[in-house]
């Protein structure tokens, strides 16, 4: 009964967001699903499970069998077992093809697993009946972002953004920021992500997106500014790579050099790293160092695209550094 | 308990946590040296030609495909298109925004292009009295007034064929309208234009993927958009479904050396909606949208390696000087 009325409050509390996953008890229903409820918020999955016989589920009724549902599909789920989870809530999406908590559950489940397409039309469908779910918004707003419908899927997030367990989630800021970023809209991508920021400021991710933001808005300073915090607080040797390339970007080739050699100091025969040398090489009149730097990126990297790029570049360098030797000969 | 099982709900509902950005060294190289192929001028980079494929209301993945270029910012210089290509083509060409494109293509019909209707398809079937076309210039006039080729924001060209030579007729001037509408004229369906002493059907029979076209505009550097029926998947129901197989197999052997010259294909799946599917318009925007937002990596690379000659030339300080 406490629970009941502590949930009451929270659910008052979240008032602008309808209260639907957690009106276990806002419906009738003889209750029996409470105990393993119970179990459930205690975090024993198995028990939960094994309390939800066959048996017991034909002795529900209303609420309380969709719940088991819920519950059948989230405690399977949480012991790493996504196909007979899918199968709970498959069942339970055709029993209750109108609750939300269930709609929302299987779109979650099957676009964790990268089913998409089908997850998608159960987000859809759980708008259908609560339009401004957070759930199925933020559901949509990741199928959108993956598919490439990037206005979409700023919309979603921005909804999503309202509800208040949303809105103080940083990774949720983040996911919404790339999406600005992808279009274009570098001014609203840096708010959102100052806001991410706000909530985890040791965020070594967000300080790195930020820094990307920046260098697209065309503030090389800032820029390194942030990928600088981001490698104090532990970003890595992505980081460096991206501020060798920064600072080439920015023509600081002494200092990209430095950053360069930080990269390689680390993963010796690193592209990027060999990259920039070879390109602070080139700007300083030394096509040979160049050479060899671009066939280190060659020879390491196999097929990758970076690979494929040096080799292109290679093949300029070596005509470059034929051509002064041929006029000089004449 | 509540709050346990709130962060339940809220893990189990929630999609996958922020994905962090791609820092590895591939992916940090080519975003450096998009930016630097994006913000060169031709030159630097090689003429970038657009081609759109014939594919009837397929091709309106075509505005999907756009759609997405035109996000990653993806230079287009110039653009080539037979048949619904031309269409779709001519508005990009000359200006309308993606998002308009995207709402022209949606509220398409049967009879936005012709005068098709049930008794017309019934006077076709029995009196051998062709449709007209004329619908699809009304639709180009709507949108695109009447401006001429050198009007276009960009440079446009799109293809027809003459019935009596079986040549195929290149638009490059003059009227755009008029020209579109020669080059979605589907054989044995609408009447054959008369135009500049021609008798023109649709291009699709003849240059179903327009690459050699947009190298006439000068195009050093084809991506190119398919929107190519797949005649395998389904048995020809009626003499329309007939007519389109036929077209589809001709334009598919005719189109494969075409293919072979894009330098960068994207081949939205539509290939099982009909050509006169208008209801399945928005699913192959749609699809037009995934395919090209899943290819869009490997097309910047592509570009990118075509454009690294060029752009290394003002990478090294004599280079640079000499320019």
């Amino acid at each position: 009964m406490r629970r009941a009325l502590l949930l009451a409050a929270a659910l008052a509390a979240a008032a602008p967001v309808p209260a639907r996953a957690w009106r276990l008890f806002g419906e009738p229903s003889d209750g029996k699903i409470r105990p393993v409820q119970a179990l459930n918020d205690a975090d024993k999955p198995a028990a939960v499970i094994a309390a939800l016989t066959p048996q017991f589920l034909q002795t529900l009724r209303g609420t309380d069998l969709r719940q088991a549902y819920v519950l059948l599909g989230d405690n399977y789920d949480r012991l790493g077992r996504p196909d007979e989870a899918l199968g709970y809530y498959q069942v339970g999406v055709s029993l209750f093809p109108k609750n939300v908590d269930l709609l929302t559950r299987l779109g979650g489940l099957l676009h964790r697993n990268g089913l998409d397409a089908r997850a998608k039309v159960f987000f859809e469908r759980a708008l259908v009946y609560e339009p401004r779910h957070w759930g199925a918004h933020l559901g949509l707003a990741e199928i959108d972002r993956r598919f490439g419908f990037l206005d979409r899927s700023a919309d979603h997030y921005e909804i999503a953004l309202e509800a208040p367990e949303v809105v103080s989630r940083a990774s949720v800021w983040r996911d919404y920021a790339e999406v600005l970023r992808r279009m274009r809209e570098e001014k609203t991508a840096e708010l959102a992500l100052r806001k991410s920021l706000t909530l985890e400021p040791n965020s070594a991710d967000a300080r790195v997106d930020l820094a990307f933001v920046r260098r697209d808005q065309g503030d090389y300073q800032e820029a390194l500014v942030q990928l600088d915090a981001a490698i104090g607080l532990g970003a890595g040797v992505g980081a460096v790579r991206a501020k060798a390339l920064f600072l080439l970007e920015d023509g600081r080739l002494a200092e990209a050099a430095a950053a360069a050699r930080e990269v390689l100091g680390e993963v010796p025969g690193d592209a990027v790293g060999e990259w920039t040398l070879a390109r602070v090489a080139l700007a300083r009149g030394r096509p040979a160092d160049a050479a060899r730097a671009l066939t280190a990126v060659r020879d390491a990297s196999e097929d990758g695209f970076a690979a494929r790029a040096a080799q292109v570049l290679l093949a300029q360098v070596k005509a470059l550094e034929a051509a002064p030797k041929g006029g000089a000969s004449r | 308990m509540i709050r346990r099982a709130l962060l339940l709900a809220l893990a189990l509902l929630a999609p996958a946590a922020a994905s962090a950005a791609d820092l590895s060294a591939d992916a940090l190289l080519r975003s450096h040296l998009w930016r630097e192929v994006r913000a060169a001028p031709v030159g630097r980079r090689p003429k970038v030609g657009l081609v759109l494929s014939a594919g009837s209301l397929r091709g309106t993945a075509h505005v999907g495909v756009i759609k997405v270029l035109q996000d990653a910012g993806f230079p287009i210089d110039v653009v080539a298109g037979t048949s619904m290509g031309a269409v779709v083509g001519a508005f990009y060409a000359g200006g309308i925004p993606v998002d308009k494109m995207w709402e022209i293509a949606s509220e398409l019909r049967l009879d936005t292009g012709s005068n098709f209707s049930g008794s017309r398809l019934i006077s076709l079937i029995l009196f051998d009295s062709l449709l007209s076309s004329a619908n699809t210039a009304k639709l180009v006039r709507k949108y695109l007034d009447d401006k001429r080729f050198d009007q276009m924001k960009k440079p446009f060209a799109c293809v027809s064929m003459d019935v009596y030579t079986g040549e195929a007729i290149i638009f490059r001037n003059g009227d755009v309208a008029t020209a579109v509408r020669a080059s979605m004229n589907l054989p044995g369906i609408f009447r054959p234009l008369e135009y500049r002493h021609r008798y023109l059907v649709d291009g699709g029979v003849v240059d179903y993927i327009p690459v050699d076209v947009a190298r006439l505009l000068g195009a050093q550097w084809i991506i190119a958009s398919d929107t190519e029926n797949d005649y395998t998947a389904s048995r020809p129901k009626s003499v329309l479904d007939s007519l389109e197989q036929v077209i589809d197999i001709r334009g598919s052997y005719l189109s494969r050396e075409q293919r072979k010259q894009a330098n960068f294909l994207i081949r939205p799946p539509v290939g099982d909606i009909g050509m006169f599917d208008a209801k399945r318009i928005p699913e192959a925007m749609e699809r037009g949208v995934i395919e090209a937002s899943r290819d869009l990596d490997a097309a910047e690379e592509s570009l990118i390696l075509a454009s690294l000659p060029l752009l290394s030339k003002d990478w090294t300080p004599a280079q640079a000087a000499a320019r």
